[in-house]
């Protein structure tokens, strides 16, 4: 870990906020913090205040519950998503980089096929064959993510395969499973963590705009995206509804990417060059 | 003679890659649960007056006669009428184009000249002042960090409840009224703008880092070059393949129709206009939609990597040995 | 009369990963116009840092953080940009160690050589430059690209360029570390060749002190990042006066007798962090005394030449 180290300030706030948001995630929902989130329990659209800090929704439920359980559900689900895009891609990634020959070809072509749809329109079609839903955003999120890290998992088996110790490894009659743990996967973990992070800002982009859209996460579960979509029919009665999910998801994208380009400078320093 | 078999190949995988895309979208769009008769006679329809819509349009048939029916006719540009208007769907399709075009010329000329210039600029200064790496950053991952929908409801709510003097929402052609056209559009575009702009900068500024730190511009700056000289002579052209590969990922994106900006800003494109025809099973339509768009895509991509080999020899080079 | 370069008591320091180590540690040194000086010593011995440093090309990382390097009289390190850059145009020329790499790779090898006219060259003249650095068929070389080129073609290619604004002072890295063996021989002798035309006073930096001593007319021993010893070459290489320089005159192969043993330098070269407290050497000094590792040893003029040794001073002083 010695990238961690040499992480600057921006990294590690990156970090913290991720498991801040997390924490309170978990400790709103288990500890019931704000009441039920379903409970209709006020006036409509209250605007924020001491009894609803957040206000409420259009049926009077208390938004700060909601928000807990809709950070909870946007990260967990992309998150769960993402793990099943690392595998995958790390698989079909070497096996096209390190293989090569037909399985590669195989590999390239299904990154390309995937990668000429357009992506909501993709995540459309998707919802509307598995049903709108979690499912149908999981599965998405994993359809969109694959083709993005199979390809740089690839180039980068392609370098590693390369390495002298691999070319050595192979000589001296090691199994192809064993070069991939022993030798492989050590090599691309950094590539592998830093493309992970990448598609975890992706998944929750696009359970965000599947959500908005109505084809993500259904009503009365809550999500970030289905929270804006939901207040966005009242965006100009009550914007405080947007507003606390809107902020919240800008936060979650913006701290996982400055960590994913934190954790990318640190793997590979790159030093920088002025030209005076 | 390597090179021409080279292209050959491309050639041959792109026209794979869209075959596999016609039987994806195909399967897709009859595996939806819920068919066409469905949507257009409700859910009290008959079986008989169910098997009647079926029959009329061909819907009866297997699968498979379904698709090499729609693939035939497909092939010499037809592709076939909106099973909800009745129109051909290419008619449909020129409709929305307009919309879907303006937005996409908008969002790659953001890209184009305030993205890559800012993404040069702050390569070439990152290596000048060291505290300011980390707020560049900052301001770099926020551009790509605000999801469309959350800067576009902001746009909508400020300029609906301000009357800041712009249109918000709906559609006026360009040919019908200009002035009102631009009124229209400059929201959707500039809040469609801000993501691309900031993903052009960060894969230039990388770009450009990357190329920085070769010892051919160390060796420049040994000869006295000047940075302005050392920039316009080196580091743009060494560093265009990957900038030029995002910009062609940003069109097709763009061309793929902006989906949640059209919706927001209610805007008749071909993003909507795809997601609308989903929901009602409109079979023609999605297939011809998605397939177009993986063409689109397609040619983007071959046109990048004729680029890339004009751009830099050693690709070319590259490009020709692939054949062995 | 100013001489043409003068290093005083250089300290360079590189940050890393929020450390700092230090590459030069007061290192110094003069030449005179129409020297040929070689700077010998490891990787790590600050060779690299102290040719950057003479053009103000020392990375983002690096910091200057004591002493001074003056190009006949002027201080590199407080010229403004603009006139920074009329010293490495006008007065120095540089030749990196990775010939290819060293040329933009998506320019035409004439086109560059153009560039390093500054215009004012045509094609003719382009041609002509090739065809100093002895390229076979200049014009052929002239229309390729970089990668089509051999290394041994590259580096004269780069060597043109240097040489085409006639600099005052050529310093060439480890100019034929990339090549092949049987190259070697040829790219020195046409970057001598025309340094000695054009009055270029030459700083190579390398790591074989024997290759040095035959082409130089003065050798530089670096060692921890400071010049530890400083002479007429066949002084230096027939009877080396500093310890390091013992010992690396003893690992050539060509200068045991046969049946020999080579005897190569045990321990490795020291990381600096900060100023060293004494001889750099010291820990793998054969001969190192007490005061080695506690002091910093003074600069002792000695049998033609400088030497940064307690042990040196040792000798002056019985003699006296």
């Amino acid at each position: 870990m010695t990238w961690w180290r040499r992480a600057d300030w921006l990294t590690r706030s990156g970090l913290a906020c991720l498991a801040v948001l997390v924490l309170v995630s978990v400790v709103g929902t288990v500890f019931g913090i704000g009441g039920d989130p379903d409970a209709m329990v006020g006036p409509r659209l209250a605007p924020p205040g001491v009894d609803y800090p957040l206000g409420t929704d259009e049926l009077g439920r208390s938004m700060l519950p909601r928000l807990f359980e809709g950070i909870g559900t946007t990260l967990l689900l992309s998150t769960l998503a993402v793990l099943v895009t690392a595998v995958l891609a790390t698989l079909l990634g070497v096996a096209a980089g390190y293989r090569g020959g037909w399985l590669g070809e195989v590999v390239l072509r299904l990154v390309e096929v995937l990668y000429s749809f357009p992506t909501i329109v993709l995540a459309i079609l998707v919802a509307a064959v598995v049903g709108p839903g979690r499912t149908a955003t999981m599965c998405s999120i994993v359809l969109i993510t694959i083709p993005l890290m199979t390809r740089v998992v690839r180039a980068a088996a392609v370098t590693v395969s390369e390495r002298d110790y691999v070319t050595s490894a192979v000589i001296s009659g090691a199994r192809w499973p064993r070069i991939l743990v022993r030798h492989l996967l050590p090599s691309l973990s950094g590539t592998i963590a830093v493309q992970g992070t990448y598609a975890l800002s992706v998944g929750i982009l696009v359970e965000g705009g599947l959500s908005f859209l109505g084809f993500g996460v259904q009503p009365p579960q809550s999500s970030l995206g289905a929270l804006i979509q939901q207040g966005s029919t009242y965006l100009l009665a009550a914007p405080w509804l947007v507003v606390a999910p809107g902020i919240v998801l800008v936060v979650a994208i913006l701290a996982i990417n400055v960590f994913g380009d934190g954790l990318r400078d640190g793997l590979e320093p790159r030093e920088a060059r002025s030209l005076v | 003679m390597r090179l021409f078999s080279w292209w050959l190949r491309r050639a041959l995988s792109a026209v794979l890659t869209l075959f596999l895309v016609s039987v994806l979208i195909f399967a897709a769009s009859r595996w939806m649960p819920g068919g066409f008769a469905e949507v257009v006679l409700g859910p009290f329809a008959s079986p008989e007056q169910k098997a009647e819509v079926a029959a009329k349009y061909g819907l009866d048939e297997s699968v498979f006669v379904q698709y090499w029916l729609w693939l035939g006719t497909a092939l010499t540009g037809d592709f076939g009428i909106s099973m909800i208007s009745g129109e051909p769907v290419t008619t449909e399709f020129g409709l929305r184009l307009p919309v879907t075009a303006q937005l996409a010329l908008f969002g790659v000329a953001a890209a184009v000249l305030i993205g890559v210039p800012l993404g040069v600029l702050t390569a070439v200064r990152a290596g000048g002042r060291r505290g300011g790496a980390a707020l560049g950053r900052l301001v770099s991952g926020l551009g790509v960090s605000v999801p469309e929908f959350v800067l576009g409801s902001i746009v909508v709510f400020l300029f609906s409840r301000y009357a800041l003097g712009l249109t918000v929402g709906g559609y006026v052609p360009f040919g019908q009224d200009p002035a009102g056209n631009l009124q229209s559009m400059v929201l959707p575009a500039a809040v469609l703008s801000v993501f691309v702009i900031a993903v052009a900068a960060r894969t230039t500024r990388d770009a450009v880092l990357n190329v920085l730190v070769e010892p051919y511009i160390t060796a420049s700056i040994a000869r006295g070059e000047s940075p302005g000289f050392i920039v316009a002579r080196h580091v743009l052209r060494n560093a265009s393949i990957p900038v030029i590969t995002v910009l062609s990922t940003i069109t097709a994106y763009l061309l793929g129709g902006a989906v949640i900006i059209e919706y927001l800003f209610n805007l008749p494109g071909i993003g909507t206009y795809l997601v609308q025809a989903v929901g009602r099973r409109d079979y023609a339509v999605v297939q011809a939609g998605v397939l177009l768009a993986a063409v689109v895509f397609i040619v983007l991509n071959m046109l990048t990597d004729a680029a890339a080999g004009v751009l830099d020899p050693r690709f070319g080079a590259a490009a020709k040995g692939r054949k062995r | 009369m100013t001489p043409l370069l003068h290093i005083d008591d250089l300290v360079v320091d590189y940050a890393s990963g929020g450390r700092t180590v230090r590459a030069l540690d007061g290192a110094a040194l003069t030449v005179q116009r129409g020297e040929t000086v070689g700077i010998v010593g490891e990787s790590g011995s600050g060779k690299s840092t102290l040719g950057s440093a003479i053009g103000g090309l020392l990375p983002g990382a690096a910091s200057v953080t004591g002493g001074a390097v003056r190009v006949d009289g002027d201080d590199v390190n407080t010229l403004r940009p603009k006139q920074l850059r009329a010293l490495r145009r006008g007065r120095l020329g540089y030749i990196f160690q990775e010939p290819i790499g060293s040329l933009d790779p998506t320019m035409r090898v004439g086109r560059q050589v153009e560039l390093a006219l500054r215009g004012r060259g045509t094609r003719a003249d382009v041609t002509a430059h090739l065809a100093r650095v002895q390229l076979a068929d200049p014009d052929r070389v002239a229309r390729s690209y970089p990668h089509q080129l051999s290394g041994g073609m590259a580096q004269r290619v780069a060597i043109a360029m240097a040489m085409a604004g006639e600099p005052e002072i050529l310093i060439a890295d480890e100019p034929t570390a990339a090549l092949d063996s049987q190259i070697r021989e040829e790219v020195l002798g046409v970057i001598f060749s025309l340094a000695a035309e054009a009055g270029t006073t030459i700083l190579w930096l390398s790591h074989d002190l024997p290759a040095v001593a035959k082409r130089c007319s003065r050798v530089v021993v670096m060692y921890g990042g400071r010049v530890v010893e400083s002479g007429a070459a066949s002084a230096v290489l027939d009877s080396p006066r500093h310890p390091y320089t013992a010992a690396l005159v003893r690992a050539v192969p060509g200068a045991a007798a046969d049946g020999a043993r080579l005897s190569s330098i045990p321990g490795q070269p020291p990381v600096l962090t900060g100023s060293a407290q004494g001889c750099a050497f010291a820990p793998r000094c054969p001969d190192a005394l007490g005061p080695c590792s506690a002091d910093r040893p003074p600069l002792v003029s000695v049998a033609e030449r400088d030497v940064l040794c307690h042990l040196a001073e040792a000798t002056v002083g019985a003699g006296r």
